[in-house]
């Protein structure tokens, strides 16, 4: 096996997060749909903090 | 091959100003992806070298201020048509963006993340348009008797590394700016390094120490904003380029039909883009610009 598996498990890892707070957002407005300014930025701040984790694979290993 | 890809993306944003470009010969085409990666060149000024990405910049550039000015050539108390349009999309953009950072911020800032949502949704549904991507100069395959674009004449303009870097480096420079401009050199300081929360005595010398650590981690993050802002708007434009490609070269006979609901999540993918990246770029700001919590009244 050849490659960057470490690249292709971060944006694992990242995929599964991202619906894990995608689901969370999206469940709290569905609770309370006057939150859901304060909401969507928590969640795409968690969203982008999630992402990072890709590129960090990306860039501070060598491949 | 995911190896090859990715060395040769980091590879492209070494090259950014340079405008370096690979040579593309038949032999390569069957191991490169349908879309290259880099945007081609049309036009050479000297070193300077125009792509087909730039064309569709500029041409999107144009159409928004010629629209923009023709809407508020006459401006109207009761807008109707087109000057309804611009006030309409402006004042949405307002409203939404100061209920998100706030009255004073969305003031100060907000040129910039109208603009750029503007322009990278206007770029990114511009880059649907049938045409792009598909006129061009080109050669007849041999074997089938296809004709085969080779050198598009119109790409999309955030489907090329280049335009999505630039962007996001001069949200970077505004960033740092604004944040000087907020707390000043000592307080943009403070707010990374300095320690959050209320302890006192001894626990409060720990934890100056763990958040001057903390620190750097955050200075880390802060660092890899630009390249997962640039990465995330190139990523996902040029897989979406890449979908259609691929969907309209499936079957033949139904090239015309099968690439029909890709357009449609295009559509929505290229709003949802533009809109990440204000969101984003405004949030990061917000964070930032946030006077110290300690000069609040407390609860």
């Amino acid at each position: 096996m050849s490659g960057s598996i470490h690249v292709g498990l971060a944006a694992m890892g990242a995929g599964i997060g991202v619906g894990l707070t995608g689901l969370g957002a999206a469940a709290a407005v569905g609770r309370n749909p006057g939150a859901a300014t304060p909401i969507l930025v928590q969640a795409i701040l968690a969203i982008a903090f999630t992402e990072a984790i890709v590129f960090y694979a990306l860039y501070l290993l060598p491949h | 091959m995911q190896h090859c890809f990715f060395s040769r993306l980091s590879l492209l944003i070494f090259a950014l100003c340079g405008g370096c470009i690979f040579a593309t010969s038949t032999f390569a085409a069957e191991v490169e992806p349908a879309v290259p990666l880099k945007p081609d060149e049309l036009v050479h000024i000297g070193k300077f070298a125009i792509t087909n990405s730039m064309l569709v910049t500029w041409i999107v550039a144009a159409g928004i201020i010629v629209f923009a000015q023709l809407a508020t050539r006459k401006i109207q108390v009761i807008p109707s048509g087109a000057q309804n349009f611009w006030e309409w999309l402006v004042e949405s953009l307002y409203n939404f963006l100061e209920s998100i950072i706030g009255r004073e911020l969305v003031r100060k800032t907000f040129w910039f993340f109208a603009t750029i949502f503007i322009f990278i949704l206007f770029v990114n549904w511009f880059g649907l348009i049938p045409g792009v991507g598909t006129i061009g100069w080109g050669h007849h395959d041999p074997a089938t008797g296809v004709f085969h674009v080779d050198r598009p004449l119109l790409r999309g303009g955030n489907a090329d590394l280049n335009m999505t870097t630039a962007m996001a480096a001069i949200f970077f420079v505004l960033w740092i700016i604004w944040a000087i401009q907020a707390n000043g050199v000592g307080g943009f300081l403070l707010h990374i390094f300095g320690p959050k929360g209320e302890t006192s005595g001894f626990l409060k010398l720990i934890m100056v120490v763990i958040f001057f650590m903390v620190g750097w981690l955050e200075v880390i993050s802060i660092l890899f904003r630009p390249i997962s802002l640039s990465f995330r708007l190139f990523g996902n434009v040029y897989a979406g380029e890449s979908i259609l490609e691929a969907m309209s070269n499936m079957v033949p006979m139904l090239s015309w039909l099968i690439p029909i609901p890709f357009y449609f999540m295009e559509l929505l993918v290229g709003f949802v883009q533009a809109l990440v990246f204000m969101l984003l770029t405004a949030v990061f700001t917000l964070l930032i610009a946030q006077h110290p919590p300690s000069h609040e009244p407390q609860h």
